[in-house]
């Protein structure tokens, strides 16, 4: 029950019970004119008069005062209407436009100014872990360049026993990664921070499309997976060549890692509804419903235990997010536990 | 060959320092942007290695000012920024190649080797290393008497090896060279490209050509 309506009731109880009280002294006096007139059964004149100047005058005046409450409550309530209008559309991206105020003052006014006090140290905290993230990848940059020197080094110095080499070696394969997730970690903050400008030009994707399917047969090859491209429209976008790669390599590289021995990856690049369409379905374990709208999270690995095998740095599908929006596009995962998990990328066209 | 590096990271300045000694370049080191400007002044080098976050002056203003006075030293540029425009940026700024940080030593030496012969490179249309030849106006392969079937993607990385013939090519230089990628994607393409080209053009034949460099990168050249 909103708050409105609760209050009108509220109302109209204290009216109606004010009502009674009115009605109770007017029936006494009532009551006591007729006694003091010495008329018979006083009390059955009394009630019957009583009710009928209740219902007359009390019955419409209830109901006036519901009609009456109704309208101050909104009066009263409108501005939270509105602030909740407000509050609805604050997202993580504009904390810092603040909720319309009234300045008069009020006990809403205040409400608001607290709530816009508190959004603002809310984006000073997100701006801090934008900036956080940013410094500290630098920051690891530098001795991680030392450090994979150092182990090249090693793991081709030859003076050095060879179980001394492979473990430089082994260590080197380590640093790389950790140097490919700090590299997707740059990449998001400055998206994050919207940093990052995309280069776009008219870029034919149905032939990024072919070269990706080329490089996805050859990842597929070791496992036996099957790739197909079943179609492949010619279609122009308008968009970042480099991160048109980037992504389909990344849904590529997802659909052969996470897929079954012998299985397969099919692809296909059409138009849908004014947008080029590309989907790639592969064979695997499937996503479980609860884990499937986690899958975009940094870091994010759908089963643990799958995790240990499968190489990756783990923010592969939220930089793929991160350009297909950038792209003002869209990308959606289906999936369910043993079923085809079928990726859908949706990129406007280049109108030009 | 003479080359200046310029890193106030010193212990990124030792290393690049030796490996570059270890390929036979004489090499001289600055920690910041104004000794590099002073040293480029008055010593003639064939190749700059330039880092972008530098004390004081920085990286990017450094090779302005070289451009402004003319001096057309190639300049591979260093980052730890990694940024997606910074590549653009610094290309446009007059570098001749970009390397983000952490870099391979091996990648960095292959580069630097690649700048400094830079103008030298195998302009002829049909290429030659041994016996195979390639033709890049007809796409043909030959080996000996036997003909080559390439896919696109393998005649690509075929040519650029041949172009680069005897030169050691890093595993981030063919991805940005051949696929046009400018990110590490963390994957083997390159390896197992390299296998498939092996299986054509060597497999068959007693001598080989393509040979691999224990976690450096790959070479195709006559002699082992």
């Amino acid at each position: 029950m909103t708050i409105r309506t609760r209050l009108t009731l509220w109302y109209a109880g204290i009216l109606a019970a004010s009502l009674l009280v009115i009605g109770y002294g007017t029936y006494r006096e009532i009551d006591e004119q007729l006694r003091r007139d010495h008329r018979k059964e006083p009390m059955e004149h009394a009630i019957d008069e009583t009710s009928e100047l209740v219902l007359q005058v009390g019955l419409p005046a209830v109901l006036l005062g519901l009609l009456g409450g109704w309208w101050l409550t909104r009066r009263a309530l409108g501005p939270v209407k509105k602030l909740t209008d407000a509050a609805t559309k604050i997202h993580e991206r504009n904390l810092r436009d603040p909720l319309p105020r009234t300045s008069n003052g009020d006990e809403l006014d205040q409400l608001t100014k607290v709530f816009n006090d508190s959004l603002a140290r809310l984006d000073d905290s997100f701006k801090r872990v934008h900036e956080f993230t940013l410094h500290a990848s630098h920051e690891l940059k530098t001795p991680l360049t030392v450090m994979c020197g150092e182990a090249e080094i090693a793991s081709r110095d030859e003076s050095l026993p060879s179980a001394e080499r492979e473990r430089a070696a082994s260590q080197l394969d380590e640093l790389r990664r950790l140097a490919r997730i700090v590299d997707g970690l740059t990449l998001l903050a400055k998206a994050d921070a919207g940093q990052i400008t995309l280069a776009m030009e008219p870029v034919r994707l149905d032939e990024l499309v072919r070269d990706n399917f080329a490089d996805a047969q050859i990842l597929a090859e070791p496992q036996g997976i099957k790739v197909e491209l079943e179609s492949c429209e010619e279609i122009t976008v308008r968009a970042d060549r480099h991160r048109l790669r980037q992504l389909l390599l990344n849904l590529a590289d997802n659909a052969v890692k996470y897929n079954q021995p012998q299985g397969r990856v099919t692809m296909n690049l059409r138009r849908a509804d004014n947008m080029a369409e590309f989907t790639i379905a592969n064979t695997g374990q499937g996503i479980p419903p609860e884990m499937l709208p986690r899958v975009f999270d940094r870091f994010f690995r759908g089963d643990p235990a799958h995790s240990q095998t499968v190489d990756g740095c783990g923010l592969g599908l939220s930089i793929a997010q991160w350009i297909v929006s950038a792209h003002n596009g869209t990308i959606k995962i289906e999936s369910a536990t043993m079923k085809p998990t079928i990726v859908t990328v949706r990129l406007p066209l280049d109108t030009k | 060959m003479r080359v200046l590096v310029v890193e106030d990271e010193k212990k990124t300045a030792s290393f690049v320092r030796k490996a570059l000694q270890a390929e036979g370049f004489a090499v001289d080191v600055c920690h910041n942007g104004d000794d590099a400007l002073a040293a480029a002044r008055t010593t003639p080098f064939d190749g700059i290695v330039l880092d972008i976050m530098l004390p004081g002056r920085d990286g990017l203003s450094v090779l302005r000012q070289l451009r402004e006075r003319k001096n057309t030293t190639p300049v591979l540029l260093l980052s730890a920024r990694g940024e997606v425009n910074e590549r653009v940026e610094g290309l446009n700024a007059g570098a001749d190649d970009y390397l983000p940080k952490p870099f391979e030593l091996v990648e960095l030496v292959a580069r630097v080797r690649a700048l400094t012969r830079r103008g030298g490179e195998n302009k002829s249309t049909v290429l030659r290393v041994a016996d195979l030849t390639l033709d890049t106006l007809t796409r043909q392969a030959q080996r000996g008497e036997t003909s080559i079937e390439l896919t696109a993607r393998e005649y690509r990385l075929l040519e650029f090896l041949m172009r680069s013939a005897g030169r050691l090519c890093g595993r981030m230089m063919i991805l940005e060279k051949v696929w046009d990628y400018d990110f590490d994607p963390g994957t083997n393409l390159v390896d197992v490209y390299i296998r498939r080209l092996r299986e054509k053009i060597d497999a068959n034949f007693e001598s080989k050509l393509l040979h691999t460099v224990r976690g450096a990168g790959y070479v195709l050249k006559d002699t082992p």
